[in-house]
This record gives C-alpha cells, structure tokens and sequence, in this order.
C-alpha cells in the first residue's frame, strides 16, 4: 500500500514545479510591452496656440507641458464643486468617455483624466455629470496645464478659460435582469430550508 | 510524528468557517438597502445572489459540521486562514457580477484586498459604478480593518474558550477586556464612535468644498470607512485628490492616523491612561520612523526641484508619507506621478514607510512599530553590553500598557516575523521583476501590497499577469494574517497528504 502512495507524492512533487513553470512561461511580459509602447508623439507648441493632449501625456511628460496651453476633451464625472466663483470639475478622457460600462462598453483598463479649475458660469453649462445612472456630458476646456500647480498645493491640473459641450450626457437604461432575480430567490428558499435543518441539526445534537 | 486531521477536526473547522460566512453574508444587506434606496435594481439583485449564496454555503456547512468539541489552536488558526480565502471567494461575487472586473481572479483581488485594508484595486471605470458597489467596497474594508473574524464573535460565535484562538489567528493578540467576545464588542465600540465623528467631520468640510449634502454625506462615510481602516479605497478614481481641500485632506490624516494605532492603546486612552500615548514604545517608534521617511522622501524631491515652494512640497509629502506609513494607501497625486515626478530616491522613502507600517493590534500593516521598536531597542542593549563591565547585568525595559523587560524571546519573534515580511516583499518583487517591470517600481507596489498599503506607481493594473495578481493576493492575505494562521493551514494540508 505504501509503495503506490510514494509514487503518488513523487508525481505531485514533479507536477507542481512543471505546472508553476509552464504558466511562467506562456505569460506575456507586460513590462516590456509597457518600454515598447509608443512615447506620446504630441509635442507642446513654442507659441501660445493650444493643443490638442491626452491625459496620458500630460501625466508622462509633465514637466514637459508645465505652464503650456493646452485643449483636453473629455466626460465630466462625478459632480462640479464650486468653490466661490470658480468650480473644479473632473474630465476623463480614457475609453469609456463616449460610452461606459454600463451601457455596454468593452473592459478598457482604469479611468483617466484631470482635474480643471473653471469658472463656476462655464461650469453651469454641463448638464450631466458621469455616474452609475448617467453618462456625462463630453466637454472640452483650453487652458493652462499646471503639472504642479501654485494656486491648489502643489495639485496637478489645467486651469481652463473656456469651455464648450461637446456632446450632451444621458441617462443609462439599465435592463433588469429577471433570470438573475430568480436565481437568487431560488437560492433564498434553499438558504430557508438549510436554516430550517440547522435548527433540527442543533437540537438532536444538544 | 505528524498526525493527520480527522473527521472530527475537519467538522468543527467547517463549522467556524461556516458562521464567517454567514457574517459575510449579513454584512451584504448593507450595500443591498443602499442599491434598492437609490433604484439601482441591478446591484441589488447581485446583492441578494450573494447574500443567497453565502446564507447556502454558510448553514450548508453548519448543518453537516455540528459538532460539541471546542476550538484548539490550530484549529484556530486554520479557520482563521481558511476563512478569509473562502469570505473573498464568496465575497466577490457581486464585484464579478457587475460587470466591472476583467476576471473572477480580478473580483477576488479586490475583495482581498478590502479585507485586508489594502487597497490596490483591478475594477475598472471605477467612476462609473454604483452606489451600492461602492457601499460593499468601502464596507469590506471597515469590516477588514476590524476584522471579520472579529465581526463573527461580536454577532455569531458565543462565548468559547476556543473564539480567542481564531481572534489570534487573524493577527490580533491583545485582550483589551478579560473575556474575547467582550475584547470584540469594545473594537467595535471604538470603531462605530470614530465613525461617527469623523464622518461628520467629513461631511461639514464636503458641503463646504462643493458637494450637494447626500453626496457630501455618502463619500464622508466611504472616505471615513477607507481611512479609518488604513485601506484607502476612496469612491472616485482620483482617490482623494478629487476633493482638492487641504481640510479634508487634515482630516483624513488624523483619522487614518489614529486609525492605525493598537486598539489596546485606543482601550488605555478611553478608560483614562492618557500618559500612554507618550510613552507607548509603538507611538515612539512611529514618529521617529515616520521622521525617517520624510527625510528621504523629502532629500529625493529636493534633489529634482519637483514642488516650487515649502508648503506645498510638504503638504504633498507629509499625505502621501503618512499615509504609506500608516498603510492607508491614500493619495493626492497620480500613481505614475511618483515615477515620472518623484523619482526613485523618494520612492524608496515611500516603501520604506510601506515596509514598515504601523502599530500591531490596529488595522494596519506591515513590519510594525512594536517590533522595530523591540529590534532597535536589542540593538541599543547589545551596544551596551559591549561597552559595559564584563560582570554588568544590562537590563533595558519597553512599554506597551504595562512596562516589560526586554528579553531575548520577545526580540526573537518580532525578528522571525520581519524575516517573513521581507522574504514576502522579496518574492513579490523579484517575480515582477522577472516580468519586466524596473526593480523599484516592482518592489514598491510588492512592498505596498505585502503591508497591505495599496499605493502603486503603476505596475498594479488589470492588464498584469494572472500569476502576479495571484502572487499580491497571496502577500496581501500572508501580510494582514501575519503569517501565523498561513503556516497552520499549510501545515493542516501537509498533515493530510503526510500524517498517520
């Protein structure tokens, strides 16, 4: 009886590292994927003509585009706070600006965006702000890229002298999903039957 | 001789393991009562699936596991560690269910690490999901911080002699009442009294800055709960930068530092021993290590010229300091800030502070202050002996609630343990590494998620290998158990295939 049992740890022992080396193996190398991706390619302008950034950029290459004017073009999410005459509101440039998840967008990594001190009128003109229940309204702001900014402690942000709506936001149209639903009442009612058993499992064992 | 564990064994651990279970379950009516007040019908539903899946699993085991025989310590320490890996497979089912996560794997990453006050997440459009998600993902990591186990004893588990083997086995030693159960009620005590008056706080300063009240009021609890429990989680993908208010920023740093001191320490000072705060050895140890940290992180910046003025460099140093220390994990700035801004010698500050942690006893992570304050101590003691008379008895004493003479088994294990951690951070680093990640970007989210801190420069991120993500949750669980509950089960699972 002891020799099959021996066998059966050997065979485990050998499997083990095999298996633990053949994930290593067929696994990408994501950190040499991230030194081959493409450097941003825009380049802030010598004169004072905005352009057209990523968020991505201007987090990778902030010192690079301190003080630049610069055009950011995304979803406002969350909600504008105002803060006397002025406002901050968050933009997300990331995949999800046009159509999040909730409506059916494809997994597409992290948000990603910046933050914008605006005045508070400017600010008025977004009707939806991004969440659970609603797609935001997709703005674009020119302004002035701080990537440590004076004003706000030392904040990364772009201090934007106008805005425009793009897109106006909607409301998200959840479907509800009834097959769901009765799964989980299904499971309920055996979840009441077990708490039924336990009760009798508790008294015969007392 | 190792003895192989029995039925008998196997059913008193399935049946602990099923009444944390069913605590995970109960604790699910939360974010279900918050989807069904702000219509979201869909969390709800995979609120309700989770609850009818834990309530299954949970009186399934009970009702097979029904047993008279009360805890040993193994025993223990094996429903300790066995429980928490159950809790976030069950757990995540209402991550995985909302259609946020890349992966089962991924929705397990982030329960993990809400359990264990982490905080590095792989959801993705964070900004986008619901009040209820959010709700669980802010209470997992209130309840983390407490500990579930601790949960479990307050509500499910009376008293047995055997709750405190499995209340040690979570990482937690100190018995601030005689009794475990009544230890328990009063971590909750403390835990429901802070929150009370810092999600006030939170929610006067976030209608000050802007928010409408509910809002004001929903992200002052979530921001309490992820401070309060060093875990970090914060509502909005900016995490705290989305506020933009040195006050709240203030009042986030009180509370997670206060948040990560020992609940012993919290129990001395609420029953009146105030001179405890000044003489406790893991207090000490804190602000000189802390000190330390913001020296480095301080030299790395200045070196780059990064901030153009004093207040603002040390308002962001001292946040994101503090909070590593505290392995809270908050941030006012992005993650890819401190590789392209901050630069390496100022990272190596950051996971210094990581590394090291706060005190044993809290929510927090890492080394802890009790134990670098007990190695730095032995060193002084052996400096000491070198310098003193060869007939000298060098004696030196700590204080932690009472005054103790330091000896060499207390120095032993406080070493042992910080053997592990490192060896821990160590393995993290080296397989991100293997991976093609720069050595100091790899070791700071390694060291992050080992001490259950949750800040990450990067290298965190859905699109890492599964194996890397299977690692972090391993550090995390390993970090937050402090090992000890690990070893059991490993041992327990040993026993199985080799015992007699």
């Amino acid at each position: 009886m002891a020799q099959p049992r021996k066998n059966l740890k050997i065979a485990l022992m050998l499997c083990l590292p095999l298996f633990f080396a053949s994930l290593i193996l067929r696994a990408e190398l994501p950190g040499q994927v991230i030194a081959d991706q493409e450097k941003p390619d825009v380049q802030p302008s010598s004169s004072s003509v905005p352009v057209e950034v990523s968020s991505m950029t201007l987090v990778e290459e902030a010192a690079k585009w301190n003080g630049r004017k610069v055009i950011f073009t995304g979803e406002a999410v969350g909600e504008g706070m105002v803060r006397g005459l002025k406002c901050w509101i968050h933009i997300n440039d990331d995949v999800y600006m046009w159509k999040n998840i909730e409506e059916g967008a494809k997994l597409g990594g992290y948000n990603s965006g910046q933050a914008i001190w605006v005045d508070a009128g400017l600010a008025r003109e977004i009707t939806f702000y991004g969440n659970y229940l609603h797609e935001g309204d997709i703005v674009k702001v020119t302004g002035t890229f701080n990537s440590v900014c004076r004003d706000h402690g030392g904040d990364m942000d772009i201090h934007a002298d106008t805005l425009e709506i793009v897109r106006i936001g909607h409301r998200v149209e959840h479907v509800i999903n009834y097959k769901r639903a009765v799964l989980a009442l299904i499971m309920l009612g055996l979840a009441g039957i077990l708490f039924r058993a336990r009760s009798i499992a508790r008294r015969r064992r007392i | 001789m190792i003895v192989r564990p029995r039925l008998a064994d196997f059913k008193i651990i399935g049946l602990y393991c099923g009444k944390i279970i069913i605590g995970v379950g109960l604790l699910m009516v939360v974010p279900l009562v918050v989807s069904v007040l702000f219509g979201e019908w869909n969390p709800a539903i995979d609120f309700l699936l989770g609850i009818a899946v834990c309530l299954v699993f949970g009186l399934f085991t009970e009702v097979f596991c029904q047993t008279t025989r009360d805890l040993s310590w193994s025993h223990g320490l094996v429903v300790a560690g066995f429980s928490w890996i159950l809790a976030t497979a069950v757990g995540a089912i209402p991550h995985w269910l909302s259609g946020h996560f890349g992966s089962y794997l991924d929705a397990m990453f982030d329960i993990m690490s809400g359990y264990t006050t982490t905080g590095l997440y792989l959801l993705q459009d964070l900004d986008h999901i619901s009040n209820g998600l959010n709700m669980w993902r802010h209470l997992l990591t209130y309840a983390g911080g407490q500990g579930i186990i601790v949960i479990a004893l307050t509500f499910l588990i009376r008293g047995t002699a055997g709750a405190y083997k499995i209340y040690v086995g979570e990482g937690k030693d100190e018995r601030l009442l005689p009794n475990v159960i009544q230890t328990a009620r009063a971590i909750w005590l403390i835990s429901l009294t802070y929150l009370v008056v810092g999600s006030a706080a939170l929610w006067a300063v976030g209608m000050n800055i802007g928010q409408s009240p509910f809002r004001a009021l929903f992200h002052a609890v979530w921001v309490f709960m992820g401070s309060w429990s060093t875990g970090g989680f914060a509502p909005q993908s900016y995490n705290i930068l989305y506020y933009h208010s040195l006050a709240y920023e203030i009042i986030c740093a009180v509370v997670f530092i206060v948040g990560s001191f020992n609940f012993a320490l919290h129990w001395a000072v609420w029953t009146g021993k105030k001179s405890e705060i000044r003489k406790n050895i893991e207090i000490i140890s804190f602000f000189i290590t802390m000190t330390v940290a913001m020296l480095i992180t301080t030299a790395g910046l200045a070196k780059l010229g990064v901030y153009p003025d004093i207040a603002s460099s040390f308002r962001k140093i001292f946040f994101q300091v503090s909070s590593a220390h505290t392995t809270t994990g908050f941030g006012t700035i992005y993650s890819r800030t401190f590789v392209v801004q901050w630069g390496p010698l100022a990272m190596l500050g950051i996971t210094l502070a990581m590394a090291i942690g706060a005190s044993a006893c809290s929510t927090a992570g890492g080394f802890k202050g009790i134990r670098m304050g007990l190695i730095f101590k032995s060193m002084l003691q052996s400096i000491r002996r070198l310098i003193s008379p060869e007939s000298a008895y060098v004696v030196k004493k700590w204080h932690h609630i009472t005054s103790r003479v330091l000896d060499d088994a207390a120095v032993h294990s406080a070493m042992l343990i910080v053997i592990f951690y490192i060896l821990t951070y160590a393995v993290g680093a080296i397989i991100g590494v293997f991976y093609g990640y720069e050595p100091v970007q790899a070791l700071f989210d390694s060291v992050s998620a080992g001490s259950n801190t949750g800040l990450s420069c990067g290298v965190t991120s859905p699109a890492m290998p599964a194996l890397l993500k299977i690692v972090y949750i391993v550090e995390m669980w390993a970090g937050r158990l402090e090992f000890m509950s690990l070893f059991a089960l490993g041992g327990y699972i040993i026993a199985l295939f080799r015992g007699r």
